[in-house]
């Protein structure tokens, strides 16, 4: 079937590299992704392990396309600015906990080729060589209540009818492998914009908009940046933008001007 | 480095809203970037190179004898040459302010290598000879780098750089260097920067590095050549999305993190395990790298070291930040940098915006403990970039109001209070380091379980406590319980143990009512049977002497004491409906107020040693002892009611009646077998009877005080 016109899908018509500026979609898929734990691990961090709190939109993009069945450094397109459309709600409250694992050295004197002559060769650390332990810090209990919308209607299609049938191709995990997730399918919306007003409750996590949230007394309200998409090229994959959230971690709504919010299910979202 | 008011001078708000980042701070690096911005308009100011060059990293030589040892070129003609006017080919002098811009060091860590600019800087009290040889070097090594070559065939000056490097090839010129350097320290060691001066026009002046482009630049290439190459990558940069500005640029993937969480070394977060890639991963622009990494002295200056944990607190604004609070941050840095390394940031920041609302929440705190393993191995115990200044003084302000003002904290001489307030123990006085207390540890350090220093965890409850008030996320009451609990049965079973700790007990009930305090709201549970614990104790305000007149009209100050201290404690009456745990954990309260009046006695009028709360420590405590233990208590005090009465005291029932009649009316119902109140819950509120029991007491009152007091000058 092919891809619907952009220029009916969203609010400008170029496939817009722009990451800051809402795409709205007519339609949306909406699932609530929640297990036992979680973890998202920050950039600004390799020798320190800790989490973001809002589940990054590429982490979300990939989930998908693991639900889907598509490949490594095969979606980045499918989930593109001007492609695609996420909000994100986190819909417990976000807390953490420091849970200190053991791990292997990935220096290049502890690891072993496996197979070293072999046509296909890996490099594995030495499972028997001593562990060092190292904090993470985790997400206990996530969920988040995604809205996601696709403009190529053929992935669309089979994203709904692969959650619809509560199938997954590859196993979803939260951030890490062992950190299993469980997928809620809510089901298919129309998307209605909201011009509400000069402020508007949102219940997602608001992204770009760090200064248009007002702040309010005994309302947390707390920032973090975080890859939103991905492109795929000649060495693999670069980040090509960077959204930031701003949300409450109480997972109440926050208040916020100056946004052109969309309903979904009786629920005020944010899309990037 | 200029004064706060010298930032504000040079740089008009119209300026500096040119150089602040154009995003709201949402991430660490964010914060970083913004620092590194205002240290180089602080010291460097704008300017291509500014952000490249370090000229902090010799400011101990600045204005000090032989601080500067120039060696003078003369490229003017064809042939390169050293100076031959009057000044000769080295000129020794000192390095002043006025030159630190015109020498444009750029220091890299000495222990890989010699420095980027052309400037270099010498180890302390280097010999004659060593300076020598690090003076030939501006000729021999820096002019002859890869780097600075390839710089050289690219910039229309380049040649200036190819003069030098023949004259490094010249024997006699070396040995010229030499001699010169020697004679000039006349034999003495010293501790200085070597650079050169070049002249290029017949006729013209010796000039500086920093008046030379070609030098700026090639001292610029060789910084960046290490930001792609360091722990042997060779070349780790590509094009992405800077993760600062968000705009697309070459970026580089080994560059340096002044909070060292970001290591090129690290494979396992690399695709492919390949350094090469660390770009892909962490994408920062060559410029944002270089200013991210000249925020590391007001990083180092807003760092403090608690349980052994390093503890960063990086003060910024919220939202995008204006040219108003740009200045106001640069002052809350400077101050830091410059000022008592006894006050943690948030003291400085408290001194300055002492005036701000609670509900005003745009000062925010990057607040982390990082535990340091080794130089490069560490792990981040507690992190949020929502740290806020007013939740550690507002609970500082509201522990000392509690301990000042609130009638069950106070005492009278004829009115014992429930809970005693004692001089030497910080938490039950009022104290004007309150605010350091919190903001360093200190608080829970005093009533929380005793650890190892050198061992903090991952969960030291401590550490998470102390990140919690900062960020004004609420703790969990198990957690504080659990501490508590565990402190004063170590102080029990403690060697050197003789006196119940009950200034410890009530040291740890203030903590726990200030942090219950409604506008704090830094209690929390998941629990609902602990959900009173975390509300707001509603103790009097005392205003007046409390009249002796209350006793005379047939009631007993004691009992209206303990009616209104269980009233006023939701812990102890949840405000209505479901009771059962608050009405055991009221049980146990009364049983140990009654454990502690009768052990006073028996410790003052009978002078026992052994009495019956040494008889039932806190650990001995538990939903299954204690309707036996409430059994021989309340016989033993039967026991001395008929001694008493027999010795011709006269009064109506019991002694301690006001505990016993309540105690058998919780205790009874639900019968103890029933209970269901969590063991940490049990004994904590046990041992808070314990206290109140043994404090209210007016007659013995001045003789325990005193005794606790020099107990406590050992503790």
């Amino acid at each position: 079937m092919g891809q619907e016109s952009l220029e009916q899908w969203s609010n400008d018509g170029d496939n817009g590299e722009s990451a800051d500026s809402t795409e709205v979609p007519d339609r949306c898929l909406s699932i609530t992704i929640r297990g036992p734990w979680g973890h998202f691990r920050r950039i600004e961090g390799n020798i320190v392990k800790q989490t973001y709190r809002i589940i990054p939109r590429t982490t979300v993009a990939g989930l998908l396309a693991a639900v889907m069945g598509i490949e490594r450094d095969g979606y980045y397109e499918l989930f593109s600015p001007g492609n695609s459309a996420i909000a994100i709600e986190p819909v417990r409250e976000i807390r953490t906990i420091n849970m200190p694992m053991n791990t292997l050295s990935t220096s290049a004197g502890n690891l072993q080729s496996l197979n070293g002559r072999g046509k296909i060769s890996v490099k594995l650390p030495d499972p028997t060589t001593l562990r060092q332990q190292h904090n993470y810090e985790v997400l206990v209990e996530p969920a988040y209540r995604i809205d996601v919308s696709l403009a190529n209607d053929e992935r669309y299609r089979e994203l709904r009818n692969t959650l619809e049938a509560g199938k997954s191709h590859y196993v979803p995990s939260l951030g890490l492998s062992e950190h299993l997730a469980e997928i809620e399918y809510h089901g298919n919306f129309e998307v209605e914009t909201d011009h509400g007003g000069d402020q508007t409750e949102v219940n997602s996590a608001v992204p770009n908009a760090v200064e248009d949230v007002v702040l309010e007394p005994g309302t947390r309200c707390q920032v973090e940046e975080s890859p939103a998409f991905m492109r795929r090229d000649a060495g693999g994959r670069t980040t090509a933008g960077f959204t930031a959230y701003t949300y409450n971690p109480d997972a109440g709504p926050l208040t916020v001007k100056n946004v052109d919010p969309a309903r979904v299910d009786g629920r005020t979202v944010v899309f990037v | 480095m200029l004064s706060p008011e010298g930032f504000r001078e040079t740089y008009s708000e119209a300026d500096l809203a040119e150089e602040l980042p154009n995003s709201p701070i949402g991430s660490l690096r964010d914060l970083q970037y913004l620092y590194g911005k205002l240290y180089t308009l602080a010291t460097t100011g704008g300017g291509e190179y500014a952000p490249y060059l370090t000229p902090d990293a010799a400011d101990d030589l600045i204005d000090t004898e032989d601080s500067l040892i120039a060696v003078r070129v003369d490229v003017s003609n064809d042939q390169p040459r050293l100076a031959t006017d009057n000044i000769g080919p080295i000129q020794l002098t000192r390095y002043t302010d006025g030159l630190v811009q015109q020498v444009s060091h750029c220091k890299y860590s000495a222990a890989r290598g010699i420095d980027h600019s052309v400037t270099h800087q010498a180890g302390r009290n280097s010999d004659p000879e060593k300076l020598a040889r690090y003076a030939k070097e501006r000729l021999t090594a820096w002019a002859m780098d890869d780097v600075v070559q390839k710089v050289a065939g690219a910039h229309d000056d380049g040649w200036i750089i190819d003069q030098l490097a023949e004259l490094a090839e010249n024997e006699q010129v070396l040995e010229s260097i030499e001699d010169g350097v020697i004679k000039s320290l006349g034999g003495e060691s010293a501790t200085a920067l070597l650079t050169v001066q070049v002249r290029t026009e017949p006729n013209g002046e010796y000039r500086w590095p920093g008046e030379i482009d070609v030098f700026l630049e090639a001292m610029r290439e060789r910084k960046l050549s290490k930001l792609v190459t360091k722990n042997k990558a060779n070349d780790s940069s590509g094009d992405a999305t800077d993760l600062v500005t968000g705009r697309p640029s070459r970026t580089v993937g080994t560059s340096e993190d002044p909070q060292n969480y970001y290591l090129g070394k690290q494979l396992e977060k690399f695709p492919g395990l390949d350094i090469e890639e660390a770009w892909r991963s962490h994408p920062i622009s060559e410029d944002a790298a270089v200013t991210v990494m000249n925020a590391e002295a007001f990083v180092e200056a807003c760092t403090y070291r608690t349980f052994g944990t390093k503890v960063y607190y990086l003060p910024y604004f919220f939202g995008r930040i204006s040219p108003e609070k740009a200045y106001n941050l640069y002052g809350l840095l400077y101050r830091a940098l410059s000022g008592d390394e006894d006050t943690t940031p948030i003291e400085d920041a408290y001194i300055k915006r002492r005036e701000l609302d609670i509900d005003e929440a745009d000062l925010r705190f990057y607040v982390s403990a990082v535990m340091p393993h080794q130089m490069s191995r560490y792990d981040v115990f507690g992190e949020t970039l929502n740290g806020r200044l007013q939740y550690p003084r507002e609970l500082a302000f509201t522990h000392n109001r509690l301990v000042e003002n609130i009638s069950a904290f106070n005492t009278q001489n004829d009115w014992t209070a429930p809970l005693p307030t004692n001089e030497s123990w910080d938490l039950i006085s009022t104290n004007n380091q309150r605010l350091h207390s919190v903001s360093t540890g200190w608080y829970f350090y005093q009533t929380f379980g005793e650890r190892d220093d050198a061992d903090a965890d991952a969960d030291d409850p401590r550490i998470e406590a102390l990140v919690s008030v900062l960020g004004g996320e609420p703790i969990p009451v198990e957690i504080l319980l659990g501490e508590y609990v565990d402190r004063i049965i170590s102080e029990e079973t403690d060697d050197e143990y003789d006196e119940f700790p009950s200034f410890l007990v009530a040291s740890q009930f203030a903590q726990l009512c200030a942090l219950a305090d409604g506008d704090l709201g830094l209690l929390t549970t998941t629990d609902p049977s602990k959900e009173p614990i975390t509300r707001e104790p509603r103790y009097e305000e005392h205003t007046m002497d409390i009249p002796d007149s209350l006793a005379t009209d047939g009631g007993y100050p004691a009992e209206t004491k303990l009616e209104s201290f269980i009233e006023d404690t939701p812990a102890l009456t949840p405000l209505s409906g479901e009771e059962s745990v608050t009405s055991e954990r009221r049980g146990a309260f009364l049983l140990g107020a009654l454990v502690g009046d009768i052990g006073s006695y028996q410790e003052y009028s009978e002078d026992r040693s052994t009495t019956l709360v040494d008889q039932y420590p806190v650990k001995s405590i538990t939903r299954s002892r204690i309707k036996k233990i409430t059994q021989e208590t309340i016989a033993k005090t039967l026991t001395y009611t008929r001694q008493e009465k027999k010795g011709g005291k006269s009064y109506p029932g019991t002694k301690a009646e006001h505990i016993v009649d309540r105690l058998r009316e919780t205790i009874l119902d639900p019968d103890p077998d029933e209970w269901e109140i969590g063991t940490d819950d049990l004994r904590f509120y046990y041992a808070l009877g314990i206290t109140y029991g043994m404090n209210d007491h007016p007659d013995w009152n001045q003789t325990e005080t005193d005794q606790q007091a020099d107990l406590e000058e050992d503790y």
